[in-house]
């Protein structure tokens, strides 16, 4: 179960960053691509690392598998029953959670899932989503900055046989990259600060590279950008303000690309977009650009609210013409206020069988009628006034306390209200939404054409108002919920997230079926594998954890596939527990068994 | 500037307050530490007491699985047999939690101090006394303590220099310039730099 940590010359390889981004701003390093995993079975494990970031000492990072900053990119297909194997190797508890997937709460890794340091998490799903861009990250309630801070992280991609079919560029590293967008602000130390306070980066990173370049064929390329902030949106386009091609968002494919010289993305979200480089020269070079000085902002979008900036602050507070390193001021930045670049381009010769055109349509996505919707809720963001953060209907996430109950299957309109101070980004676990009304705020009714389709983060604007409507398909559970939250990172880690179940109809247990389903565990002592019988005919687990005589939790096994036992091979002698819940009565009751 | 902006900013400042306050921050450079007694990997207790004639101590946090702290493994070698013989001997303590980390116990100490041939004594701060009365935060954090009026004093707390993983480019080795400048009778120039590496995470102590 332990991997050793990549030799350092391997770091070197992976990060060629060697120079100050103070001192040699002009110094580009090539973008880091993430390596690929693909298949069904899937193995990650998070482990602390450290990298050659800056000059000087390394920077303690979150790497996975053999990276240092940011993982590899899972690429999933639709329909397939994937098993993820999760193994927590950082210093520190985490979780893992499947951005934008649709799976059932037990899997979904949120705070209700801690990996203790040293266990191994086993959650699988088969995979419903349609072709998308999403992403994974860790979870854990008040850790979720610092640990996104280091580093851990990475893309999934899903691919389908809608998406297949289309002329659209899918080589990954050639012609289709993956573009995780943050920035870091760096101690004296070199260490990535990660306080409170630390909202806003002074130097932008591209999937953990500092002042990227990356080399595209003169050809249609395609970009699955994602903003991976803990707080700042980005306006992006290009320094040559060409129209680029929106073609999906957070769900998948739109019907139609969308055509665009800016485009706003906020935490969480991610756009996948096309740019057209056959007219370009080889040898030119462009820059992705992040848009975000007031003037550009506001000139951009439409209904300007006098007294504050189109993103609400993020990205628009105290810029800072300094490093902020240690004694920065509270949420200054080199990068707030101004326009900055992203990501340099150079443009090299076109591959073979390039892609030259931009398709006209898609895929038909069918969306829902909101005349069907069976229910209505309204959260509104309150709080961060007077002292306190930010919170949803006046309440801060409690561990415990369920905030929405859904019914099983049902079609929702859910309005999320934002007369506050701030602008937010609205993440819905479990399910994407389509937005069907906004109101107020800068955006005032708009809703722009690459935000229909299917969004799982939503920008909520000071001032403003959104409607999505939401269906609650396929998965139900009593016991475990999912959450809703923010996704600037300070936020939902001060505690503006709720949690919401989704309840089925049968899944009512009366009380005189209120007992555990006793169950056995054989051979004991086990040296392979552990046999686990129940006794009593069709019973199942809907939890099994594999504690050793200490306590430290060896497995999480959400709903365990227990035909085969549990293999138990590579573990130390000695007496070990297994604690199962029963998948009927939630009962949870505990076997002893001696390893050999 | 709004008023709302102002509020915004003051909430910020005062939640960046108390996440500060609610982290252990590292004893304050100048302070007393009272002595200790702990086992080390050869089962001999180890007080400060024991070095007759010491002017001073090079304590090292640090611990068995932290990547960071496993970088220092030739310099903590290097530092001991330099500066031991001149007055000022160097302590490494493990004040992990052996209860989560099964890497951390008493047991893989013994293993580790073996493999890397560690030539000072490696201390099990079992009930993490020793880290909490330091205010230790992170492996490998290093103070160096000087004796002064019968006590002794935390003359440097932080880094043990500004290189891990490439000790040849070290500019500032921060430990030897301290434990040079009180040898020499000067006042620390740097007394304390960032704090960084795995975080030792105390558990909870019942009143």
């Amino acid at each position: 179960m332990t991997t050793k940590n990549a030799p350092f010359p391997g770091l070197l390889l992976l990060f060629l960053l060697l120079v100050s981004p103070a001192a040699f701003a002009q110094t580009y390093n090539t973008l880091w691509v993430p390596d690929t995993l693909s298949g069904t079975n899937f193995n990650l494990a998070v482990k602390d690392t450290f990298a050659q970031l800056v000059s000087g000492n390394q920077t303690i990072t979150g790497g996975l598998n053999r990276s240092r900053f940011w993982g590899p990119t899972l690429i999933m297909n639709k329909g397939a029953n994937v098993q993820l194997n999760v193994t927590n190797k950082l210093n520190d508890t985490t979780t893992m959670h499947w951005h934008g997937m649709h799976l059932p709460a037990v899997m979904d890794g949120g705070p209700y899932q801690p990996i203790p340091p040293g266990t191994v998490w086993r959650p699988y799903w088969t995979v419903r989503n349609q072709a998308a861009t999403l992403w994974y990250h860790p979870h854990l309630h008040e850790m979720t900055q610092a640990q996104m801070t280091k580093g851990v992280g990475g893309f999934i991609i899903i691919r389908d046989a809608a998406e297949a079919a289309l002329a659209l560029p899918r080589k990954y590293g050639v012609d289709d990259f993956v573009l995780a967008l943050t920035s870091r602000r760096f101690l004296s130390s070199n260490q990535m600060a990660a306080t409170l306070s630390d909202n806003y980066g002074d130097y932008m990173m591209v999937n953990g590279t500092l002042n990227p370049q990356v080399s595209l064929p003169r050809q249609v390329v395609r970009l699955r950008i994602l903003n991976a902030e803990v707080q700042r949106g980005y306006n992006l386009g290009f320094s040559d303000n060409r129209p680029f091609y929106v073609i999906g968002n957070d769900g998948g494919l739109l019907n139609a690309p969308v055509a665009v010289t800016r485009l706003t993305v906020h935490t969480g979200e991610r756009y996948e977009i096309l740019v057209d480089l056959t007219g370009s020269a080889v040898g030119a070079s462009l820059f992705l650009k992040a848009y975000n000085s007031t003037a550009e902002v506001l000139a951009t979008l439409p209904g300007t609210q006098t007294g504050n900036a189109a993103f609400g602050f993020p990205g628009l507070e105290g810029r800072a013409t300094t490093p902020t390193g240690n004694n920065g001021p509270l949420n200054g930045s080199l990068l707030n206020n101004v326009d900055f670049n992203v990501l340099k381009i150079n443009v090299v010769a076109a591959t073979a069988a390039p892609r030259t055109t931009i398709p006209a349509t898609l895929i038909n996505n069918t969306y829902w009628s909101a005349a069907n919707a069976t229910s209505s809720r309204t959260l509104t963001v309150t709080g961060g006034q007077g002292g306190t953060a930010f919170s949803f209907n006046n309440l801060f996430y409690r561990k415990g306390v369920i905030n929405q109950t859904v019914a099983y299957n049902a079609l929702e309109r859910w309005t999320i209200t934002n007369n506050n101070i701030f602008g937010h980004a609205f993440h819905l676990h479990d399910v994407s939404f389509n937005i069907i009304s906004r109101s107020g705020g800068t955006q005032g009714t708009t809703i722009r054409a690459y935000e229909q389709g299917w969004k799982d983060v939503v920008w909520l604007p000071v001032g403003g108002s959104v409607t999505f409507l939401a269906k609650f398909e396929d998965y139900a559970d009593p016991t475990w919920p999912y959450m809703y939250h923010c996704h600037a990172l300070t936020h939902e880690d001060e505690g503006m997230m709720g949690t919401f179940k989704v309840i089925g109809t049968t899944t009512a247990v009366t009380a005189a079926a209120r007992a555990a389903a006793g169950f056995t565990v054989y051979p004991n002592p086990a040296q392979s594998r552990l046999n686990i019988g129940f006794n009593t005919p069709g019973a199942s687990a809907y939890y099994v954890r594999v504690l050793d005589a200490v306590g430290r939790t060896i497995y999480m096994l959400p709903r365990p596939p227990l035909q085969d036992g549990i293999d138990v091979s590579g573990f130390d002698r000695g007496v070990y527990y297994v604690q199962l819940t029963d998948e009927k009565t939630r009962i949870t009751t505990t076997q002893k068994f001696t390893k050999e | 500037m709004s008023r709302a902006l102002t509020s915004a900013r003051w909430l910020v400042a005062l939640a960046a307050l108390a996440l500060v306050g609610f982290r252990p921050e590292a004893a304050v450079v100048g302070s007393a530490v009272a002595d200790f007694r702990l086992r080390d990997v050869t089962n001999k207790a180890v007080s400060l007491a024991d070095f007759k004639g010491a002017k001073g101590f090079i304590v090292v946090f640090t611990c068995n699985h932290c990547p960071f702290a496993k970088l220092y493994t030739g310099r903590l070698n290097a530092l001991n047999t330099k500066y031991k013989a001149l007055g000022v001997p160097l302590l490494a303590i493990n004040s992990m939690d052996t209860v989560v980390y099964a890497d951390e116990s008493f047991r893989h100490m013994q293993r580790r101090a073996q493999a890397e041939q560690y030539n000072f004594p490696y201390l099990h701060d079992a009930r993490q006394a020793v880290g909490r009365n330091f205010q230790a935060a992170h492996t490998p954090q290093t103070y160096v303590i000087w004796r002064e009026a019968q006590a002794w004093h935390i003359k440097y707390s932080g880094a043990i220099d500004d290189n891990g993983a490439e000790p040849g480019r070290v500019k500032n080795a921060y430990v030897v310039r301290a434990v040079e400048a009180l040898l020499a009778g000067q006042p620390v120039a740097q007394p304390q730099t960032d704090s960084f590496g795995c975080a030792i995470f105390f558990r909870k102590q019942l009143p």
